[in-house]
């Protein structure tokens, strides 16, 4: 069986252990880099399947390695940062990481995020390079070449932006889009004064997919960051 | 005016670290000042005193210039004048070179142009302030209230003059005192002038006569400045409170004389001294010499220390007693017969009016010895007085309209007397639509000609048969005249109360707006823009910073380039020493008067807070009035920048008290509540690693759950110390933006407490679009906080409900719990910071809490423009409540 590879850019021993412990009870294998400069060399060499990433290295910004691995690889990366403003995750996520877990974070929440990003990691691979016209996340089914989506085999009636919002949350599925990417994609402007107009439009979109909305099971909401469309 | 102004703040603006000023007093020339001034240099230097020459008159004599050898000299500065070469007192150079006593000799000496000053004790009044002690020598005939004094004695003026202010505020005085039989020796052994020159000056100035007079003035005087410091020292207020001496100022040559006379009388007196100018229209009115000399006499009072005030009026009398009854004059001293006598109105003198009105004031009177000012000259015939056309076919046409209503009259059959009241009515109606009485009068003229010619026998001809007819015309062109003239007065008065009316109202008006000013700059911006409304001309002020250049501002901003056009790096340096030395200069002061703007300080009590300019070289002059005006507005606006200031320097302060006391409560907490779960989890972590093997599963479990327990304790601890300080500090500003109230209680639930599953908690939204404007970070700790605080303290099992609504504006957000509720007592102080329900009762550390979680809850909502309140929930159980302003969805397309 295959045993995915991951590679933890960490710089602090105790944290590096915990993670290792616990990977090791999931038999992940894995690989531990204490800077950047070194995680950057192993991010080539190991070619893992998703990177864990501390940002606050001792030699560089983990901004700046977030740029430099998106340079050649679309290798999913999970920041782990005890920085709590939701501007510097902001920063992150725009510079092309995957998700991020806030120090103190707890093994549970760890151990699913990693494997969120590791189902992306192999859909990636897996599927075909030619975007296909159809996408399937658990009883959501969207059809890109006739404009429609689905849930539970019913077409759910959706207003066109609704629709594009769907879409960009589908392509990027397991992925935190925060709120200046998703603007940009859906209205082509990055205006934080349309903040609020996004917040209607996913809860109504949210009304439509979700049963509970509740209890969202393919929409996630991280405050004053973005949001995240769940693999099932 | 302006001068005096500066005297009156030096005091206050004085810093300790003012120099000494001591001053070599003699009472003629060739006593030997300089020469003692610099034996005195000499000894400070053998004391190891750092002493610099700064200027001695060169033509003094040789013993005298031997005595120089041995102490450093500053160059001096050479100055071109009509080709020839000045060498003056290098004022920045002394600066420059701070030393600790710098001898200047002169006093008195008036500078050459292009220096910065006028005046050299001008000069020396900026190297005191600048902390250097100054060694200086005067005569005796050169102080301003001696002046004519000596003059007297000696039939010499001298034009070189001090104002009494600077030697009485010497800190010593030395006089330097000979024989008057000596000095004449030493004249005639030529060792004082020239031998011809010695002659000329033994014949005229050295009698001994006269030296005895001088050195007796000068005794006398060196004598009062003695006491007047002691008294100073004593008791200001009280040497004052006793007499008040007023005196008049006026454009007459004559009036220098009495305002010497009234400084002498108040300084033997020990009283204040005020110099009072009454503008009537004729001071308006004046032009050329008698302005400049109008001007001049209100500079001397002022250098005299005399306070100015103006009043408007017509009557001089009665403007000098109501001011003096006002202001608790003492005693009034005036010149004779420089003020003119109305027409008709007031035959009496002044003088007499005056005692006459003031039965308990004393008047004292100058005699006048010089010619009289031209001034009844120009009585009738005003030179300044515009003639008009139009005016003068008003009046025709007014005479030309009563002479028709007259014919009307006569054809009527009515009396004489009608007609004559007729022609009266139109004089009277030309005095009030004309401006000057010549057109009264003029047509007074007329209408007496005109009723002679057409209405009296024979008609048509110039000639009065009836012997009665010289009185009536005589009658009535005298009561043409009179009520001609009365109109006019009436008229007059009514524009001068208006224009009085129009100023104090600019005053008020000023303060009000001043005092709404919100920041520094937005009142000091007010008050250029009523100097700007007021006098006409663009504006520019400066807001002083420390360590910050000047940069001014203009307004109104749209002649910004215009103004800041004209501005050089001279003018700069002129706003830049107003700034520094606290003093107004530029242009129609004394002082750099070569700049194009007169600058202007701001001054509060302590320091100056502004500087304003303003422009003088391309507009008119500013009258005394326009000036009083502006300082009355500068003034009021450098108290009120000062009194904000002060304001909010001392809420910094208090704001900096409330943070280290915060600092030190959070430490004392912390250093008490954190050592408990830490010892919980540093233990259950050593006995689980030492012992592991002989504890049971179930006993391991409850170890490590303790362990997570306390650690989470930590966590949430940890998040509230980074909220507070984000909020205390007021260092990070609030990351606001609109969020749904729905995304941030799931967010705020998901962070809950694991024992939270013990209790049941709810979410109640009317409305799921509901948004709310909010740091969500910050909001969600609140939500966490209250909840936390709800399941802590009810009992397993209750209820807990999250509700939001909207309320006008704003989003009410509730959480309620149906536990025992909040004690009243409980309820006033629970927002308090290291409040704690379980304050004060036995068990403080049965349960943890820093008593952070609400006040910092508090403190959100506060800093997002919300209050949070609790009250009871019913039947039993509390609500906590907070608002956040609404966020209003506009979608744009759909």
């Amino acid at each position: 069986m295959y045993k995915p590879k991951i590679l933890v850019v960490e710089d602090d021993p105790v944290i590096t252990n915990l993670i290792r412990t616990t990977l090791d009870t999931q038999e992940y294998q894995y690989h531990t880099a204490r800077n950047g400069t070194g995680g950057i060399l192993d991010a080539v060499s190991y070619n893992p399947d998703v990177i864990i990433l501390d940002l606050g290295l001792p030699d560089m910004d983990g901004v700046e390695i977030i740029r430099k691995v998106r340079g050649w690889s679309s290798v999913p990366i999970i920041i782990v940062s005890a920085r709590s403003e939701d501007q510097d995750k902001v920063e992150a996520l725009d510079a092309g990481a995957d998700d991020y877990l806030t120090k103190p974070f707890s093994i549970d929440e760890f151990l699913a995020r990693l494997r969120v990003a590791l189902r992306r990691s192999r859909i990636d691979q897996t599927a075909v390079p030619a975007q296909s016209s159809l996408y399937q996340n658990g009883e959501l089914r969207i059809d890109y070449a006739a404009g429609c989506a689905y849930m539970e085999g019913k077409e759910i009636h959706l207003t066109p932006i609704e629709y594009k919002l769907l879409c960009v949350l589908a392509k990027n599925t397991g992925k935190v889009l925060t709120h200046n990417y998703i603007l940009k994609e859906v209205w082509g402007t990055a205006l934080t004064a349309d903040i609020p107009s996004l917040r209607v439009f996913m809860a109504t979109l949210r009304k439509k997919i979700e049963c509970d909305p509740s209890a969202p099971k393919y929409i996630q909401t991280h405050i004053g960051v973005g949001y995240r469309m769940i693999r099932q | 005016m302006l001068e005096s102004y500066q005297a009156q703040n030096q005091d206050r603006s004085g810093s300790p670290q003012k120099g000494l000023l001591k001053i070599f007093f003699g009472y003629a020339a060739g006593v030997g000042k300089t020469y003692a001034m610099l034996e005195a240099a000499h000894q400070a230097q053998k004391r190891g005193v750092d002493v610099v020459v700064g200027y001695i008159e060169r033509h003094t004599r040789p013993d005298t210039l031997a005595l120089l050898e041995g102490l450093e000299q500053l160059p001096e500065k050479i100055i071109e004048y009509k080709g020839i070469a000045l060498k003056e007192l290098d004022l920045d150079a002394a600066l420059q070179r701070h030393p600790s006593i710098l001898l200047v000799d002169e006093l008195a000496h008036s500078n050459a142009a292009g220096c910065r000053h006028s005046k050299r004790y001008q000069d020396v009044e900026e190297l005191l302030r600048a902390g250097i002690n100054v060694y200086t020598t005067v005569n005796v005939q050169h102080l301003e209230s001696l002046n004519d004094l000596v003059a007297s004695i000696t039939h010499i003026a001298v034009s070189e003059r001090i104002p009494d202010s600077v030697f009485d505020s010497a800190d010593q005085v030395e006089l330097v005192d000979i024989e008057p039989d000596d000095l004449i020796l030493r004249l005639q052994s030529g060792k004082v002038y020239q031998k011809q020159q010695a002659s000329r000056a033994l014949a005229h100035f050295f009698t001994r006569d006269n030296l005895a007079a001088l050195r007796e003035v000068a005794l006398r005087r060196t004598a009062d400045q003695l006491s007047k410091k002691a008294q100073k020292a004593e008791n200001e207020i009280t040497a004052k409170a006793g007499e008040h001496i007023l005196t008049c100022l006026s454009s007459a040559p004559s009036n220098a004389k009495v305002i010497r006379t009234a400084a002498r009388m108040a300084e033997a007196f020990h009283s204040g001294l005020t110099a009072l100018f009454v503008e009537t229209p004729e001071t308006k009115e004046l032009k050329g010499e008698n302005l400049k000399r109008l001007r001049d006499n209100m500079r001397l009072a002022e250098q005299l220390g005399a306070r100015i005030a103006t009043v408007y009026g017509d009557d001089l009398a009665v403007q000098i007693a109501e001011y003096a009854k006002v202001s608790g004059v003492t005693k009034i001293v005036l010149g004779r017969a420089n003020h003119r006598t109305a027409l008709f109105m007031k035959s009496k003198p002044l003088v007499d009016r005056l005692t006459s009105m003031m039965e308990d004031v004393d008047v004292y009177i100058i005699p006048d010895v010089q010619p009289l000012y031209k001034k009844k000259r120009v009585l009738f015939h005003k030179p300044e007085q515009e003639f008009s056309w139009k005016d003068l076919g008003k009046s025709l046409l007014l005479t030309i309209a009563a002479t028709g209503i007259s014919f009307l009259f006569y054809e009527l059959g009515l009396r004489e007397a009608n007609i004559i009241i007729v022609y009266l009515l139109g004089v009277l109606l030309t005095a009030v639509w004309t401006n000057g009485y010549i057109y009264g009068i003029l047509v007074s003229l007329l209408s007496v000609v005109s009723f002679n010619f057409f209405f009296t026998i024979p008609r048509f001809s110039l000639t009065a048969l009836d012997p009665n007819y010289p009185v009536t015309f005589l009658v009535m062109l005298l009561a043409s005249c009179l009520s001609g003239s009365l109109a006019t007065r009436v008229k007059r008065q009514a524009r001068q109360s208006a224009q009085r009316a129009y100023y104090m109202e600019l005053l008020m008006n000023s303060n009000q707006k001043m005092q709404q000013g919100q920041s520094e700059r937005e009142i000091i911006q007010i008050a250029a823009q009523q100097l700007q409304s007021l006098l006409d001309r663009p504006v520019m002020y400066a807001l002083l910073e420390k360590e910050q250049k000047i940069c001014f501002h203009v307004v109104p901003a749209t002649e910004t380039e215009q103004v800041m056009g004209r501005i050089t790096a001279e003018e700069l340096g002129v706003a830049d020493w107003v700034a520094k030395n606290d003093k107004h200069a530029g242009a129609t002061t004394n002082t750099l008067s070569h700049a194009q703007n007169l600058y202007l300080s701001v001054r509060g009590n302590q320091e100056v807070m502004a500087v304003v300019g303003i422009p003088a070289k391309f507009y008119p002059p500013l009258d005394a009035f326009e000036k009083n005006l502006i300082i009355a507005i500068l003034d009021e606006c450098g108290l009120i920048l000062e009194r904000r200031k002060l304001r909010a320097e001392k809420q910094a302060a208090e704001m900096e008290t409330q943070r280290e006391q915060l600092r030190a409560n959070l430490l004392r907490a912390i250093s008490h509540d954190l050592r408990t779960p830490l010892t919980g989890i540093s233990g259950n972590a050593g006995v689980l690693m030492e012992k592991s093997f002989s504890l049971d599963e179930s006993k391991k479990q409850e170890m490590y759950s303790s362990i997570y327990d306390d650690a989470m304790w930590l966590i949430n601890l940890t998040e509230n110390l980074l909220s507070i300080t984000r909020i205390e500090n007021g260092t990070m500003p609030l990351r606001r933006g609109a969020e749904l109230i729905d995304d941030i209680f799931h967010e705020a639930l998901s962070h809950i407490d694991r024992r939270a599953a013990e209790h049941e908690i709810h979410v109640e939204l009317a409305d799921d679009m509901l948004m709310a404007n909010m740091d969500a970070r910050l909001i969600v700790q609140v939500v966490i906080n209250i909840v936390n605080n709800a399941i802590k303290y009810t009992p397993e099992g209750s209820d807990i409900c999250l509700s939001a609504k909207k309320e006008n504006s704003l989003v009410r957000i509730e959480i309620a719990d149906n536990g025992p509720g909040i004690s009243d007592e409980a309820k006033r102080r629970l927002f308090d910071m290291f409040y704690t329900a379980d304050t004060g009762s036995a068990g403080a550390d049965s349960r943890r809490g820093l008593g952070l979680g609400l006040s910092l809850c508090k403190s959100i909502v506060k800093a997002h423009g919300g209050s949070i309140t609790v009250h009871d929930n019913q039947p039993h159980g509390a609500v906590f409540s907070f608002t956040l302003p609404l966020e209003e969805v506009k979608i744009q397309d759909v």
